[in-house]
């Protein structure tokens, strides 16, 4: 075994004392060593400094700013990361080298792989996390992150130009200005990830307060009005809610189930081999149920309860006890109190979000046994806020009619930190690349959750929280968490060369091992002779490689490298992927010509500034509709419409192919120009400091 | 540009057939059917074969096809094609040859036989188009047997059983023809319309069908899939936080196997369900007393529907069967199309716009004397009468096309002879409006015209095979139906191994059903999973 050689460089490293990082950056924005930036990213939250890193690794010069530098890389609701689906993001954002995994890693004090006996298509990596960790280990990373800028204020308006009067509705952002700033800041690209903040409210019981997080100040309104009015975008309200915090020491924990993690953790990071929790020191989550009671209380109390009498639109798969017992009322449902950080004296009700008055989230948790005498720490509130209806962006997460604005996380409807992160991480990579002049990039549904993530969101948009899960992923089959970094990494659009290098290798050593496997033929009489125990029937004589010997459930990758270690050892650091690999790889070919078919459409764009009711080819006038209304930006994209029919999209393609030429003729050159930029691009990468 | 089209058009349009955009307007569809079709055999491709029972093609992209090429109804000879490299297996598994293949292009008389069933279909010219000699670049095959219904329905059933053979999606053929090069730019232009003119063929055959006995088991079937999908999704995606018990996968387990039996037992049903209606499909629309029932006992020559001069006579449906110069006709008379507060009035005309919906062709029956007099304005009143009779379709911008509707101005005998004669010229040379017939069902006037008019009509939709051929959209159910069962046994066999991999066979069972029945999307799966389970995480 060779582990030596697999980079864990994150765990070794110490990171600064927290003090220096914020005496560092809290600096006035009148003392910035500059008034222009290539992109500002605005909010902190996972959204944010995801963006943030990301645009700084691509090279662009990039500015943070955020109300509160401390809270840089809170939890704000659940201390946990991953899961199933969620899970399978963090896997992909740590393959394009995003902060999450490796931050999870750092701050896990729980490891679990979720769904381990239903197949590793639908693992679930999940950790619970220390709180004050996890916003160490961001909050260092993003200061030793070159070409990054932190800068504490309140962002009080967006600053575009006026609309181009050939093009009427489109602007381009220009920058950003500063609540108590003289001056405004300059950026060609601005990344908003405001998060519950755009015009949020907080609701206890029956008072409300304006605010996006319990003890953080409100944003400008100056903000939201730019957007709404200026830009005229879509602006649509959503709600969420968070738990009370319980003390402790106040739990009787022996009235509940005692759910230890994974004895041997695993990483969420591919760079990582182990975790900086050792296994020893992880701790239990503890499962305890609602009993009627609870129902009880929610009922008597819901006249004290104005957030749920609301009829904005909630999760259905996050929802509040309230909205459970109402939804399904009589049943016993999970809480599960989970750890908020090893020294932290508090534990988190999962399950719980309640939005009641104080005194009556108390008189509720106390109908647990559990919690018979628990003490509440913190009440749980609900937030209600604005989000930018997201077929209002493109692929690139950029706001169609605004060049140079883009939004990622709880802004575009989604919910979790997961779900904030990628799409912060790719709203970064393509600010960047457009304040850098190079052309955009989308990650197709076909080869990534981080794609069906997007596509859903811009295509189809959202009613309620989108969250992630395995289902809405049509090729789960390929797109595994333990695949990612061969998906991902080799695009190499914004990783360090580092984990470039380390791809590579993995991607080397996979495809010998498999050429092998597959090499490795012996006649069915043979095999029974070597492997006696696994049942090869007798009647079957045939050739049989090594690919197929992995295909039998009782036949692993350690059991054949033990008979034949001279061609199959120098592989075993690899022995869990191949044994996953065997067993996929004929589901996953039968796949490829899906994917490719819908690879190729997706290439196929359809230029944005589109006059579909004048075009001169047959197209319906429903057809003419629905184009113009949710101006698809490939042929892929159209095709998935309601409403499309064969023929228009073949007389569409016809028009495509015409229109495409012209453009190639008096763009010749730039296909060269773009080979150049990647270069480049490889270039500034490969010299970044590790 | 040249090079562009041919490099990109064909993968669309090869996306765009599989979908048979038809039957599910979203049209995105997570798995090919060959993927499950290969999926089941697991197979390794393999081109060189001795007996019909080897090995089959498996590979993913070069899958064969069949269809009846030659036009439906009665006909001397139908021609049907083969194309793919099975082409040569489905030759030897049906003329009966071991050895050898007959010479390239050649025909030869053979007893055409069903390999499984060992029993003489017909006797009838085989000839093998060997690649890339032939009109699809492909190795192809064509069988030139009796053109009756039932040899034709044996045959392509025959064929269907041929391993690695399914029945050709609309416009399929022409598609592989232009892959390989066979076409030029020009007939490319022509691919858009032709797949437009099929799929329509093709939603109005599937509209039928679906209304029907067979229709609801299909939909029966597609409700179960659909909740036994969101239960193993809801047991993947939730059951590590949530209270969802194990006993969940024993109902999905059971559920399926029953399904699996029920459409094993279906398949295997030679009557197949529903006995389905043959022939082109006539529907006689109109206001009401415009003449409509008169029409149909005038062209079936005998009171077959009851006539007053009561508005509102015919209530429901009156179909009768009819043989128009050879070509069989379902001819249905409707009732008259105006609001009516009487519920059974309003259910009759209810079903008459089901019925336009539904029809290869639709006779628009106008009381010549509500007409106005000036032909310019007769033409607006037409073409506005039109629309509120057709108001359910989908109007393309575009005319209506001519060769779906006919306008019969009727009761002639009511009009003076030179205002008739200023019609019948005159509304021939508007643009936008269908054929136009002056008769008189009283005085039989006109008739004589307006039967060849029909006549040419039904002519042109027969030499169309998809219209009023149910024995191909059978074929194609039973090529899904097979498929949906054979990735139900990808369920069973993961189930206790991989359940990522079980679910992906209820999902391809489910995309296979919905080539039949409609597109489920990943949303509606999540809505019943939201439905049955209480989900908190």
């Amino acid at each position: 075994l060779d582990f030596s050689r697999c980079a864990s460089h994150m765990l070794t490293k110490k990171p600064p004392v927290l003090q220096s990082f914020l005496s560092l950056v809290s600096r006035r924005a009148s003392h910035l060593a500059r008034q222009q930036y290539d992109v500002i990213v605005v909010g902190g939250g996972h959204a944010g400094t995801e963006a943030a890193a990301a645009a700084a690794r691509v090279g662009a010069e990039t500015l943070l700013v955020t109300q509160k530098t401390n809270t840089i890389g809170a939890l704000s609701c659940n201390p946990s990361l991953g899961g199933v689906g969620k899970g399978h993001l963090v896997k992909e954002v740590d393959a394009l080298d995003g902060l999450c995994g490796r931050a999870g890693d750092w701050a896990g004090i729980h490891f679990s792989i979720l769904n381990r006996s239903k197949g590793p298509a639908v693992w679930g990596p999940r950790a619970q996390l220390d709180r004050q960790r996890y916003r160490e280990f961001i909050q260092s990373e993003l200061l030793s992150t070159p070409r990054l800028t932190v800068l504490e204020g309140s962002v009080e308006e967006l600053l575009v130009t006026e609309p181009n009067p050939e093009e009427p509705g489109h602007h381009r952002v220009t920058g950003i200005h500063l609540a108590n700033g003289s001056h405004p800041i300059l950026a060609s690209s601005v990344i908003l990830t405001t998060g519950t903040f755009l015009s949020g409210s907080l609701f206890v019981g029956q008072t409300t307060s304006p605010g996006g997080r319990i003890g953080d100040a409100p944003s400008s309104a100056g903000l939201s009005h730019t957007l709404r009015e200026r830009l005229g975008l879509r602006i649509g309200r959503l709600r969420t809610g968070t738990p009370p915090r319980i003390v402790k020491d106040t739990v009787d924990l022996s009235l509940t189930n005692l759910h230890p993690p994974d004895s041997h953790p695993t990483p969420f990071s591919f760079l990582n081999t182990h975790t900086r929790c050792k296994p020893e020191e992880q701790l239990p989550c503890y499962l305890t149920h609602t009993t009627p009671g609870v129902d009880r209380v929610v009922r008597e109390s819901l006249h004290l309860n104005c957030h749920i009498q609301q009829d904005t639109k909630g999760p259905r798969y996050c929802p509040s006890i309230e909205s459970r017992v109402l939804r399904f009322p009589g049943r016993r449902h999970q809480v599960w109190l989970e750890p908020e950080g090893l020294n932290s004296d508090l534990l988190y009700p999962q399950g719980l979000s309640m939005t009641m008055p104080p005194d009556v989230q108390l008189r509720l948790i106390r109908e647990i046994p559990a919690l018979h005498r628990a003490e509440i720490h913190t009440p749980g509130y609900g937030v209600q806020y604005d989000f930018v209806c997201p077929t209002q962006l493109s692929p690139a997460l950029q706001v169609k009619s605004t060049q140079g604005l883009f939004l990622a996380g709880q802004i575009n409807g989604t919910t979790g930190y997961e779900e904030a992160a990628a799409q912060g991480l790719w709203a970064g990579v393509n600010a960047a690349r457009s304040a850098l002049s190079m052309p955009p990039v989308a990650l197709s549904r076909t080869e990534s959750y981080i794609g069906v993530l997007i596509d859903d969101l811009v295509s189809r948009g959202v009613t309620e929280p989108y969250r992630m899960f395995t289902s809405r992923a049509e090729f789960r089959t390929s797109l595994r968490p333990d695949n990612a970094d061969l998906r991902l990494t080799l695009k190499g659009r914004c990783v360090s060369s580092l984990r470039y290098q380390e791809a590579v290798r993995v991607r080397d050593g996979l495809q010998d091992a498999l050429a092998a496997l597959q090499t490795l033929t012996l006649s069915t009489h043979l095999w029974r002779k070597k492997l006696p125990d696994i049942g090869i029937s007798e009647s079957k004589s045939t050739i049989l490689t090594g690919m197929d010997l992995l295909q039998y459930n009782n036949v692993s990758f350690e059991m054949l490298a033990s008979v034949f270690p001279e061609c199959l050892s120098p592989y075993m650091e690899f022995s869990q992927r191949l044994n996953i690999e065997a067993v996929y790889r004929p589901h996953c070919d039968l796949q490829k010509k899906e994917i490719e078919r819908i690879q190729k459409e997706e290439n196929m764009t359809l230029p944005q500034d589109i006059d579909y009711f004048s075009l001169p080819v047959s197209l319906s006038q429903e057809v003419r509709e629905i184009l113009d209304r949710v101006r698809p930006s490939t042929l892929g994209a159209a095709t998935r419409l309601q409403g499309m029919t064969p023929a228009a999209v073949v007389n569409l393609l016809r028009y495509v192919q015409h229109t495409g030429q012209r453009g190639r003729r008096t763009h010749r050159n730039q296909p060269d120009q773009k080979e150049e930029r990647e270069e480049e691009l490889c270039a500034r990468n490969a010299s970044l400091p590790q | 540009m040249r090079f562009l089209v041919f490099a990109y058009l064909p993968r669309v349009v090869d996306f765009l057939l599989f979908l048979d955009f038809s039957l599910f307007p979203r049209g995105f569809v997570c798995l090919s059917t060959i993927a499950s079709f290969s999926n089941h055999r697991g197979m390794p491709p393999c081109r060189l074969l001795s007996t019909c029972d080897g090995v089959p093609p498996g590979l993913a992209d070069a899958e064969t096809i069949f269809a009846l090429s030659s036009g439906h109804g009665r006909c001397g000879v139908a021609v049907i094609r083969v194309s793919g490299p099975a082409s040569a297996t489905a030759l030897r598994c049906m003329a009966g040859l071991t050895r050898s293949l007959p010479p390239p292009r050649t025909a030869l008389l053979r007893s055409i036989t069903d390999s499984q069933a060992k029993e003489v279909l017909d006797r009838g010219l085989v000839l093998w188009f060997p690649a890339p000699h032939s009109f699809t670049g492909e190795d192809s095959v064509e069988f030139h047997i009796h053109g009756g219904p039932a040899v034709v329905t044996a045959v392509l059933q025959a064929l269907g059983s041929v391993p690695g053979m399914r029945p050709a999606e609309a416009g399929e053929f022409t598609r592989r023809a232009f892959q390989a090069g066979k076409l030029g730019l020009t007939e490319v232009e022509g691919l858009g319309d032709l797949i437009h003119a099929e799929t329509e063929a093709q939603r109005r055959q599937a509209l039928r069908q679906m209304s029907g006995e067979l229709g609801r088991l299909y939909q029966d079937w597609s409700h179960r899939l659909k909740r036994c999908l969101a239960h193993v999704e809801a047991f993947i995606d939730f059951s590590e936080d949530e209270l969802i018990e194990d006993g969940v996968l024993n109902q999905v387990d059971r559920s399926v196997c029953t399904l699996q039996a029920e459409m094993v037992r279906h398949l295997k049903d030679e009557r197949r369900g529903e006995r389905l209606r043959s022939g082109v499909q006539v529907v006689i629309a109109g206001a009401t007393n415009a003449g409509k029932s008169s029409l149909l006992n005038t062209l079936c020559q005998r009171p077959a529907a009851i006539v007053s001069p009561i508005a509102g006579t015919t209530r429901d449906v009156v179909e009768t069967a009819l043989d128009i110069g050879g070509f069989p006709v379902l001819l249905s008379d409707t009732a008259g199309l105006r609001d009516s507060l009487d519920l059974v009035e309003r259910e009759g005309v209810r079903r008459a716009r089901e019925r336009v919906e539904q029809a290869d062709l639709t006779l628009v029956v106008v009381d010549c004397a509500y007409l106005p007099t000036d032909v310019q304005q007769a033409a607006a009143f037409l073409q506005g009468h039109l629309k509120s009779v057709l108001q359910t379709q989908e109007q393309p911008e575009t005319a209506l096309p001519a060769d779906r509707y006919l306008l019969v101005l009727n009761k002639t005998d009511l009009v003076p002879e030179d205002q008739r004669q200023k019609l019948d010229r005159e509304l021939r040379q508007v643009s936008g409006l269908p054929p136009v017939c002056l008769i008189s069902c009283h005085t039989n006037e006109g008739l004589q015209d307006f039967l060849t008019v029909l006549h040419s009509n039904v002519k042109t939709l027969c030499g169309d095979p998809l219209s009023g051929a149910p024995t191909l959209t059978q074929a194609r159910h039973r090529a899904h139906l097979q498929q949906c069962v054979a990735a139900l046994a990808q369920y069973q066999r993961y189930r206790d191994a991989d359940l990522a991999l079980a679910a992906e066979g209820v999902r391809l069972a489910l995309t296979s059903l919905g080539r039949i029945t409609g597109r489920v999307g990943a949303e509606e799966i999540l809505d019943i999973i939201f439905k049955d389970f209480c989900i908190g995480k």
